[in-house]
């Protein structure tokens, strides 16, 4: 430590009071915006994943051209441009419709969702997936529809339309004598029979405008990515949809990238493959407000909340510090005097000021990024759950920062203190030694 | 709801023609010339649909009895089995491989085929309760002009505004309204066909129906109906789970 730095470090101590009280306002200011911003990025990635892969849509969606309505997307093209990406980890098709299920005596609104069983598999027991949903990625009971070996035509089904449904207790064996057996809707028992028979029928316009029907044995329920879905989301394998709707054609193609980051790259980089190979297509990121505006608005509202309360903050640390700074400018004017006379240059006095505030940031800065630490392994071995606002599916609480929120708010709280000092001490180094000597704090 | 209410409320309160029949029994004999016979009718029924470019063609044996209709498709061969049931108010579909038919409700038949089958089908002397509220020519013909009311929320359509020939006693026209008061889909009507029922009466009998749909790509589907002939059925013919068998 040079000469400087130890006096600034002597300074520190002999006005500890005051500089504990300031070093608090700067520790707890600190932890709460890295836990804030902890949060935020937690808040981030578990809307990105579950938009990215609960909700099927890849961190890329390639539709065709003025496909968001309609199953129209003959997808060879596509899959092959995305597959030659190297940053491309995954392509899943994707078929997207809406009809009724029913159980043989009623029928509810469905929104079904065709997927590629092998590709679901992978994406479940995608590392990001387990690391945010943890437990919340497998089915609530019975099997996913990727994972029901024997079933005929597996589908996975909201739990509120499986009660609905009276398919609550899912069971993914072999079917059940009773299920070929006539059903009587009026017996007084039909609710047990309809309980013991795995089987579903989906009802629906088909391509080309008739009325389709395929069946479908309910192996499991599902969390669906919102609250919305629970009363009619239903995932089955592309091919029984494709079935069901009288098509072979897709309604979107959708890449699922090793590095989130590389979305906007791997965008550009596909529509100028696409468009030279004559293909016209219309490209969604899963940020895209049009075609996921959940994620948007979210993201957007939060941005603002974080952006207020890291002004609130600041503005609070800052004044903190530029008030302790006055004060401790005014009450050691003779100090000041006494070491201009000695020979200090105003820079030098100025300097051992901002060291001083830097000392005292760092320290508190270090003291504020423990007790964040701490605050979040405490939430974390806790074991909070809860459900977000429009979602289904209770999650687990966790905002362990990131280090680069760690540093990024340090980084800015010290910029703050210093910017604070330097304004607070400015005037005062300017004082005329011979004032200074005689000046007398209030 | 209000723009139920309205409608009764307009219903009740008109001023009907001088020498206007009962509703009622216009809507019993419009029925009866669509299939609404109590002891039975049969027919070939060929439905055409044009849609966004898009045409598809069905035929159907279809059996009707009083307010029940079996409808089994017939050609083309892909779509053979296909079964299209009303047993009173319900509608039900089946196919070949399904274990269990499908139950499609009132606001479920809005789309499709099921809705020109849900369209053909009405029953209006059962579902609605009908009003005359004027008299007009339609293509040359006088004829009385109904509002009907839905009876209960279990029909697919609110309101429907039906023109009947004074003469014929036949309906000619039909506009099916949503429950907004928009309207929906039209129907035209056609006589061309006759039909000896017991007692060895010979009455009209619907040739073909047209229905446009008045919203979205704007599809039409024309319905002719062939060979008709009164034929006793029994009530357990339009029972789904005999069908299901």
């Amino acid at each position: 430590m040079t000469g400087a730095w130890r006096l600034a470090f002597r300074n520190l101590r002999r006005h500890r009071r005051r500089n504990v009280v300031t070093g608090v306002a700067i520790a707890l200011g600190y932890m709460g915006l890295v836990v804030l911003g902890g949060y935020a990025g937690w808040a981030e990635r578990l809307i990105r994943t579950g938009s990215v892969y609960m909700q099927h849509r890849g961190h890329l969606a390639v539709y065709a051209k003025g496909g968001l309505k309609r199953a129209e997307a003959k997808p060879s093209a596509y899959v092959a441009a995305l597959r030659a990406d190297p940053r491309v980890a995954h392509v899943g098709r994707y078929l997207i419709g809406s009809g009724i299920v029913g159980n043989g005596c009623k029928s509810f609104a469905m929104r079904a969702v065709g997927a590629e069983p092998d590709l679901e598999r992978r994406l479940a027991s995608h590392p990001e997936m387990i690391a945010i949903w943890g437990r919340a990625t497998g089915p609530v009971s019975g099997r996913a529809f990727f994972d029901a070996p024997g079933a005929e035509a597996p589908v996975v089904v909201a739990p509120r339309l499986a009660r609905a449904l009276e398919k609550a207790r899912p069971s993914p064996g072999g079917v059940p004598a009773t299920a070929d057996a006539p059903l009587d809707c009026g017996a007084p028992d039909v609710r047990q029979r309809l309980a013991a028979d795995p089987f579903v029928q989906l009802g629906a316009r088909t391509a080309d405008g008739s009325f389709g029907a395929a069946e479908a044995q309910v192996v499991g329920l599902y969390r669906p990515a919102s609250t919305e879905e629970d009363k009619t989301a239903l995932v089955a394998p592309i091919e029984l949809l494709q079935r069901l709707y009288d098509t072979d054609r897709v309604t979107y193609v959708a890449a699922f990238l090793r590095d989130h980051r590389d979305r906007a790259a791997v965008e550009r980089d596909l529509a100028v493959r696409l468009r030279d190979a004559g293909v016209d297509v219309s490209i969604h990121r899963f940020d895209d407000p049009v075609a996921n505006p959940f994620y948007a608005g979210t993201m957007a509202f939060l941005g603002a909340l974080v952006l207020f309360v890291v002004l609130l903050v600041a503005n609070v640390v800052a004044f903190s510090v530029l008030n302790a700074m006055t004060l401790a400018a005014i009450e050691r004017s003779r100090e000041m005097g006494t070491l201009r006379s000695l020979g200090f240059t105003r820079t030098q006095v100025r300097g051992l000021f901002l060291r001083e505030s830097a000392l005292l940031t760092i320290t508190s800065v270090l003291a504020g990024a423990a007790f964040a630490a701490a605050a979040a392994l405490v939430v974390e071995a806790a074991d909070v759950r809860f459900e977000p606002p429009g979602s289904g599916t209770p999650v687990h609480l966790q905002f362990m920062p990131a280090p680069e929120v760690f540093l990024g708010t340090g980084g800015l709280f010290l910029v703050l203190t210093l910017a604070a000092t330097f304004i607070a001490v400015r005037r005062k180094v300017r004082t005329p030694v011979a004032e200074l000597l005689v000046e007398v704090a209030a | 709801m209000t723009s139920a209410f309205f409608a009764l409320f307009a219903a009740l309160t008109a001023v009907a023609p001088p020498g206007t029949p009962d509703a009622a029994a216009l809507l019993r004999d419009s029925d009866r010339a669509r299939g609404g016979l109590a002891e039975g009718v049969s027919w070939t029924l060929t439905v055409e649909s044009t849609e966004e470019g898009t045409s598809t063609r069905r035929t159907m044996d279809v059996r009707a009895r009083n307010t029940d209709a079996l409808a089994e498709t017939t050609a083309p061969p892909r779509k053979k089995g296909e079964v299209i049931l009303f047993n009173d108010r319900n509608l039900w579909f089946l196919k070949p491989g399904l274990r269990r038919p499908v139950a499609i409700s009132a606001r479920q038949r809005l789309q499709g085929e099921a809705s020109n089958g849900d369209a053909a089908s009405t029953n209006y002397a059962r579902d609605y309760t009908g009003t005359v509220v004027g008299d007009e020519i339609v293509d040359g013909e006088p004829v009385w002009k109904l509002d009907l009311v839905a009876r209960s929320k279990d029909v697919t359509y609110d309101r429907i505004r039906y023109w009947i020939s004074k003469r014929r006693r036949l309906g000619v026209k039909a506009e099916f309204l949503t429950v907004g008061g928009d309207l929906f889909k039209t129907a035209t009507f056609e006589y061309g066909n006759r039909v000896r029922i017991p007692g060895g009466q010979e009455i009209d009998f619907v040739s073909k129906m047209t229905i446009r749909d008045a919203m979205g790509a704007g599809g039409t589907t024309v319905l002719t109906y062939e060979s008709p002939r009164a034929e006793t059925h029994a009530p357990s013919v339009f029972n789904v789970n005999n069908v299901v068998r």
